[in-house]
């Protein structure tokens, strides 16, 4: 067989041989992409002097000014993202907040915690009041697109609830699942699947479709943005034929977060229950949404906690601690640019703490 | 307060850059036309033995992605689909009525998905051969059809679920039972090609008819082969492949092999032979050669490819009639060329015919005022590869001065031509007030004449050659009749009882004058002139014509006639004189000059005021009757009309304060502004010496001189054959420096230039001494200098310098290997001028540059030098001149160099806070910075902390491709999803989180990518009164080819012309039915926001299109600010002149 030809126009791995082919009507966006999500730059420590507190999990708000932490404690605080400084905050659990989602206005708050009554609830951002208790639901989410249902997850099971009312709407058990040790029942993009412990819903008529072959032990898995394809651990399942498309090892034991824009997967090692303690991972991963390759793994050298995106894919925020709960070394919020090097900032005075980012 | 924010955006020059051509029978079934798309408009002409000739062009709301002709079985004539970039699809037919051409829009609609991923492969849309469906490609894993089986008006698109995910090509089969798909897609193993039959009942594939795993790894194009044969052709970089389910051929002819194959068309029906064009520019033959198969069939034995020669870098290519070609270029001029059965010299068989300007893509461009008149001149940076080239383009037409001869208070100005025995005017007869004067031209000698029949001691109010040999010359007292061959007087007639003649007008055949309200009509004859009608019209007569209407025609029946006190415009029939048509022009300005005319097969009467406004009607030849009045301004004195010819069209100067061709494009009538100060009589003159010019006369002087080609935007190119990228102007040395870009191939014994070029032609080459490389040991620079692969194509940067007169290239000064010139300005830095060139080092390794230099030079006495060249730490993608320092962006900074006395490069002070710094703008103590993602930040440099300070950003994830400062508050950038916007900073606001974020107060899609903003204008500036308050003007330039402008206007004129533009949005209906509220929405992958704070110019400038019911439809209800500030109804003639004036900004 002869050698294969070689493409002659590539889309050059080089920034400058691209900005000069984009001038002539030659775009390559995702090479484009790549670069911006190769490399991070620290912009912001949010943090509490003369606390030992520790953050657990963040989210921005809609707005683009603050961001709302949880911490171990079962506290909730809004910091405003410019200053680093708390403007409110509120008792919503006894303890750990795992997980946190406001709605689009801003104006609803859903967290989830690990032990105590009740295990989720929502809350109001306006006075923080609590809208109404979901007692045993270990996780919950926002329906994707109108917000006015909450899938909660009970386990194997998942249940759908009214925003307005907080009645229960629809149960969805499946017959047999795939006992996943961390399930979190999940919609799909347009609102009419769920997927719950392996097992994909109708949710019009609220039967089970299909069960996807288990293939590790913690995680069900998430729908891809493309409507196509779900992420289950290392597998990629085509959404139209379950058929396996795809294997990615970067994504194993990652919990994938979909930017909202830009095609990109933010992959975070989700916590390793050892025997004495739980494991954190110091670094994540981004990873090309459309094919899968890897396009960096980002060291921050701390035990990250949770991470999150912005709406416009242009800031970053990375609960970042050292020690644990009970031996507090330093617990902060750091956010990051998406895009900006670090290194650029060559004859600045070093700032502060930071160390140095891998990419 | 509020700085202003309300913008006005139009296009100056339409995109030039072709993307897709068709041919067929669109507008008849007899008639063969070609269709051009270029960007959102379509072109279609017709295919003569004389050429193409223009028939309709048309603006779509959409830039075009796919277009295809094609037949529904039983139809005599093609109907046009088309799929807009935004997914708008539709198909047009044509329907004509007389010479009017109407678009229909048979059907359409939006076939896009709220889900899908947009394939990277861009849009493919195909259609069955028999016109039973249509086949799209939009999404990966996704195929939608269209069926065509039933008239709907609704296009409907249903998708069916493909397992091939990336798919380079798809194409339609032909002679299949069902409706089959042909595609090459790619897997993790290579490429591969597959059919799909579709069921239309199922909307489903049914079955893969056959399939070919595993072809060349870089196959991209397939051509269907149309019955008997039937089957397809894949085209791969080096080889090609025929397959036909059964049997497969394949070839690797080492012709195709130096390029990549782009694109093709078919020449026959049979499909036996197809042409191909490269990336390079080379034109191949693909024949297939045929053998029996023994039962009446044939079958394909082999594939042939024959270079035939070079044309324009094609993008598309379709096959007319007779081995004449079209060539549609994106990159270059599109041509026409024909194929000759013989290779000329050269080895060619390529022929061109014709050539068509494209200014695309513009990657940079300057204002220049060259001729020091007041009016700029663009400099575009144009084209890539080699059709590389700079455009000098002027708004307006120019007129070369060949003579000029010192002579004041000419009244009239006619040539003649006598007793030369050739066809070239020797004379020129002057007239002044009480006398006539003669002048003979020999040669360039110009000299004072008597002539016998003549009379010279009176004014002239005509003279011309006439038939029978004869001349005519009126003066006030009588007409004369002279032998052009004995120069001697042989008729006379005077009016009776010896009346004043008080206007005239006069063919080669037929007088006609009057004397006060009497008017005469007179034919000539040989040695006579008879009367032959008289009439008296009920007041004085003011102007007069009789010019014939039509080709080689040279009499006719109608007079034109202007008259004063009613002030109205009548049409009289001869020979009898009586009237057949009469329009009272209304208002209190005298009719001063008309003029009958035949444009483009239309007939029209001119008819120029007093003011230097312009009436013209259609002029209906048959019945003499006056319809569809229009009116313009051309300038503020009394006009004077004159016909003359110019490359085989008919034109009509306007002689006036602001002289003006007028011509017809398009079936539209155009007026182009003259770049001469005022001209008051103009006559054509085809002298031995002068041939085809024009004798203008100003206050104080005649020229001689020649018209340029005729167009409203007048482009002259300067062929560089490599691409260039930056360009700057430097008065001081009466220069431009252009930064270029060329091809070398790597061979036995080096890099070597791949054709000769702007860069290795020049008077003086700087080729870098050593094969340099910035070797600092902690890169990894060994990736820099790692040689190429034998055969590889490397790109050579050089700076070029270019005289500001000549255009030739004085010095090219060439980087070194790998070093990629990215910026370059002129400025003055201490005492100095320079020329400052930013670069950056090229590692492909790299994902961004680690290195690069700021280059200094100094151009004196025609020595080029460099002053001083500096590192620095990435690539500078941006340069400016700031505050007598050197502003770079260099990677994700931007730096400010002082320019020492030592004459070095010191740095002063930094940004950080971007991810690469593209662009910058400065105004003052401010710094507009564009950002690749991060769209755009604004600084302030603190003089007395020698520090930046970071004002305020938008902080929406736009992708820059341009940006410009408007005033101190407004800022406008471009992003990469085509559309425009404009922020402000809010100075005034409580918060610094509020003062911090710019507002986006302006937003609207413009459909191409806007590659450069400049500060400037193409008109002259200040040229009387406007109804018009527009303030600044920002010219840009795109990928397009199209030059467009933004201006501010004040938000009571914004108010009006957003009421306007709503009533054209609703009276004017669109081609395609796509809506133009969604056209111009602001449109990104994540959003799709209304169009705000901009009026879209072209659909205001579309309402002088306009018929007069239809602008009265539109001036309905609409209110305008009278004097003393009342408001009142706005009257069409109102909307008109505003209008037109918006017109003149551009």
């Amino acid at each position: 067989k002869c050698p294969d030809p070689k493409p002659r126009i590539t889309a050059s791995n080089n920034f400058i041989v691209r900005c000069a082919r984009r001038q002539m009507g030659f775009q390559s966006r995702n090479m484009d992409r790549r670069l911006t999500h190769s490399r991070f730059c620290p912009v912001q420590t949010i943090r509490l002097p003369n606390d030992d507190l520790f953050f657990t999990c963040a989210k921005f708000m809609p707005g683009d000014k603050n961001i709302v932490v949880g911490d171990f404690s079962g506290e909730v605080r809004l910091f405003n993202m410019n200053t680093g400084n708390v403007e409110s905050m509120f008792q919503a659990h006894d303890s750990y907040i795992m997980h946190m989602e406001p709605n689009w206005k801003g104006d609803l708050l859903l967290t989830s915690t690990t032990w105590g009554r009740p295990l989720s609830a929502l809350w109001s951002m306006k006075d923080y009041d609590m809208k109404f208790p979901l007692e045993n639901e270990d996780y919950v989410e926002f329906s994707k697109v109108s917000q006015d249902k909450i899938l909660g997850t009970e386990g194997e099971a998942a249940t759908i609830f009214d925003v307005a009312t907080g009645l229960r709407i629809q149960n969805l058990v499946p017959t047999i699942s795939n006992q996943y040790t961390k399930n979190m029942a999940t919609f799909s993009p347009n609102d009419e699947l769920v997927l719950s412990d392996g097992v994909l819903f109708d949710v019009a008529s609220g039967k089970p479709i299909h069960k996807l072959d288990k293939l590790n032990q913690t995680q069900s898995g998430v729908f891809h943005p493309n409507r196509f394809e779900i992420v289950s651990n290392t597998e990629v399942w085509d959404l139209r034929t379950f058929h396996l498309l795809k294997t990615v090892p970067a994504l194993n034991q990652c919990t994938p977060l979909f930017s909202p824009l830009n095609n990109v997967i933010y992959a975070l090692k989700m916590e390793q229950e050892t025997d004495e303690d739980t494991m954190f991972d110091s670094s994540f991963k981004t990873i090309d949404a459309v094919d899968y390759s890897n396009i960096a793994t980002i060291d921050v050298k701390r035990n990250i906690h949770d991470l999150v995106v912005n709406k416009f894919d242009t800031l970053i925020a990375v609960v970042e601690n050292q020690g644990m709960y009970h031996s507090v070394k330093e617990s902060v919020v750091r956010l990051y640019d998406v895009g900006r090097r670090r290194d650029d900032e060559d004859d600045l005075e070093e700032e502060d703490e930071e160390d140095d980012m891998g990419s | 307060m509020k700085a202003m924010a309300n913008h006005y955006v139009v296009t100056a020059h339409k995109p030039t850059s072709v993307t897709a051509c068709v041919t067929g029978n669109f507008t008849s079934p007899t008639d063969l036309n070609l269709i051009v798309a270029k960007n959102s408009r379509l072109e279609i002409y017709l295919v003569t033995p004389e050429g193409l000739r223009p028939l309709k062009d048309i603006g779509l709301y959409g830039k075009i992605a796919v277009m295809k002709l094609f037949r529904p079985e039983h139809e005599k004539k093609d109907l046009l689909f088309l799929v807009t970039l935004r997914y708008d699809a539709m198909i047009l037919e044509c329907i004509s009525d007389g010479d009017n051409l109407e678009i229909l829009t048979k059907a359409h609609g939006n076939v896009a998905d709220c889900i899908g991923k947009p394939s990277d492969t861009g849009i493919l849309a195909v259609i069955d051969p028999k016109a039973r469906v249509i086949g799209l490609r939009l999404y990966d894993g996704l195929f939608k059809i269209i069926p065509l089986d039933k008239e709907n008006c609704e296009l409907k698109a249903s998708s069916i679920r493909m397992d091939e995910l990336l798919v380079h090509d798809v194409e339609f089969l032909h002679g299949c039972t069902n409706p089959t798909i042909i595609l090459i897609h790619q897997d993790v193993n290579g490429r591969h090609v597959k059919t799909h039959e579709i069921s239309l009942r199922d909307k489903e594939f049914v079955k893969t008819p056959w399939k070919q795993d595993n072809v060349e790894t870089e196959a991209s194009m397939i051509i269907p082969v149309p019955s008997p044969l039937c089957g397809a052709i894949i085209i791969g970089q080096e080889s090609i492949l025929y397959h036909d389910g059964v049997t497969s051929i394949a070839v690797a002819p080492p012709v195709i092999k130096q390029s990549t194959i782009t694109c093709y068309a078919k020449v026959d029906r049979s499909g036996l032979r197809y042409l191909l064009g490269d990336m390079a520019g080379h034109l191949y033959m693909l024949f297939l050669d045929v053998e029996s198969r023994g039962d009446g069939g044939d079958v394909v034995r082999d594939l042939k490819v024959e270079l035939l020669g070079e044309i324009s870098i094609p993008e598309c290519i379709t096959y007319l009639d007779n081995g004449v070609l079209y060539i549609g270029s994106r990159l270059g001029d599109s041509q026409l060329v024909k194929l000759n059965s013989k290779a000329d010299d050269t080895g060619s068989y390529v022929n061109l015919m014709e050539s068509f300007t494209n200014l695309a893509p513009i990657t940079d461009m300057c204002v220049v005022d060259l001729e020091r008149q007041g009016q700029g001149q663009l400099v575009t940076c144009s084209g890539a590869f080699k059709e590389g080239s700079l455009r000098i383009i002027r708004n307006g037409i120019g007129i070369q001065e060949h003579a000029s001869i010192d002579l004041p208070g000419i009244k009239g100005m006619w040539a003649l031509n006598i007793a030369s025995g050739g066809k070239f005017d020797n004379t020129i007869v002057l007239s002044f007030v009480g006398q006539t004067r003669i002048l003979s031209l020999n040669g360039e000698e110009v000299e004072e004449t008597d002539i016998a029949g003549f009379t010279s001691d009176q004014q002239t109010f005509f003279c011309g050659n006439v038939v029978h040999e004869q001349i005519v010359q009126i003066t006030p007292s009588s007409a004369r009749l002279i032998s052009a061959k004995t120069k001697n007087l042989l008729a006379e007639w005077k009016p009776p009882n010896d009346k004043n003649i008080s206007v005239v007008a006069c063919n080669m055949e037929q007088i006609v004058m009057s004397t006060g309200s009497e008017l005469y009509y007179i034919e000539i004859h040989p040695d006579e002139l008879i009367l032959k009608g008289t009439t008296t019209l009920e007041v004085e007569v003011a102007c007069l014509d009789i010019s014939p209407l039509g080709e080689g025609i040279t009499r006719t029946d109608w007079v034109a006639v202007g008259l004063w006190t009613d002030i109205s415009a009548r049409i009289l029939r001869l020979p009898q004189l009586e009237e057949v048509a009469k329009d009272n022009l209304g208002g209190e300005i005298i009719p001063r000059s008309v003029l009958m005319t035949t444009f483009e097969n239309n007939n029209y009467l001119l008819c120029a005021l007093g003011d230097g406004s312009m009436f013209y009607f259609i002029l209906n030849i048959e019945s003499g009757s006056l319809t569809e009045k229009k009116k313009v301004t051309l300038g503020t004195q009394p006009t004077v009309l004159r016909a003359f010819r110019s490359l085989n069209s008919t034109n009509v100067f306007a002689c006036s304060d602001r002289p003006t061709v007028i011509y017809s494009s398009n079936h539209k009538l155009v007026f182009s502004n003259v770049n001469m100060k005022e001209v008051n009589h103009m006559c054509s003159l085809n002298a031995e010496a002068y041939p085809d010019s024009l004798a203008l006369a100003t206050d104080s002087s005649v020229t001689i001189g020649t018209i340029d080609e005729i167009q409203k935007l007048h482009i002259r190119t300067v062929p560089l054959q490599e691409s260039p990228r930056r360009i700057a102007y430097q008065e001081q040395s009466q220069s431009f420096g252009v930064l270029s870009v060329r091809m070398d191939i790597q061979d036995a014994t080096g890099c070597n230039p791949s054709r000769a070029s702007a860069s290795t032609m020049a008077q003086s080459v700087t080729v870098p001494s050593s094969v340099g490389t910035l070797t600092s040991g902690k890169s990894g620079a060994s990736g820099l200098i790692a040689a190429a692969e034998y055969g590889q194509e490397v790109e050579v940067h050089s700076l070029l310098i270019i005289d500001q007169n000549t255009f030739e290239v004085l010095h090219a000064y060439q980087l070194m290997q790998q070093e990629y010139a990215m910026s370059l300005i002129s400025c003055r830095l201490g005492e100095e001028t320079y020329y400052v060139v930013g670069t950056a080092m090229l590692n492909p390794e790299e994902s961004e540059p680690k290195q690069g230099r700021l280059l200094m030079f100094q151009l004196a006495d025609n020595k080029l030098t460099l002053v001083s060249d500096k590192e620095i730490k990435g690539s500078c993608y941006s340069l400016a001149e700031f505050n007598g320092k050197l502003l770079a962006s260099i990677n994700s900074t931007v730096r400010l160099f002082e320019w020492t006395a030592e004459k070095e490069l010191r740095l002063e002070c930094s940004h950080f806070n971007n991810i690469i710094s593209l662009y910058l703008k400065t105004k003052g103590d401010f710094i507009l910075v564009g950002d690749l993602m991060r769209s755009m930040t604004l600084l302030q440099y603190k003089t007395m902390e020698g520090s930046f300070e970071e004002i305020a950003r938008d902080y929406n994830p736009n992708w820059m491709t341009s940006i410009e400062i408007l005033d101190d508050e407004v800022f406008l950038g471009a992003e990469n999803n085509f559309n425009l916007f404009v922020c402000q900073k809010d100075s005034a606001a409580p918060t610094d989180d509020e003062r911090s974020q710019m507002q986006v107060v302006g937003q609207i899609h413009v459909g191409d990518m806007i590659n450069v903003f400049r500060h400037g204008s193409l008109v002259m500036q200040n040229l009387g009164e406007t109804s018009t308050p527009t303030s600044g003007c920002v010219l840009f330039g795109t990928v397009g080819g199209a030059i467009g402008l933004v201006s501010q206007i004040s938000a009571d004129f914004y108010d009006f012309l957003y009421e306007l533009q709503n009533k054209l949005s609703v009276v004017i209906k669109s081609v395609g039915k796509i809506e133009h509220s969604h056209w111009r929405s602001f449109h990104t992958d994540i959003k799709t926001e209304p169009c705000e704070g901009f009026i879209d110019g072209d659909l205001i400038e579309s309402f002088l299109d306009l018929s007069i019911d239809k602008m009265k439809e539109v001036a309905n209800g609409l209110q305008i600010t009278g004097e003393g500030g009342m408001k009142q109804e706005c009257t069409v003639d109102d909307l008109v002149k505003m209008v037109e004036d918006l017109t003149r900004i551009h």
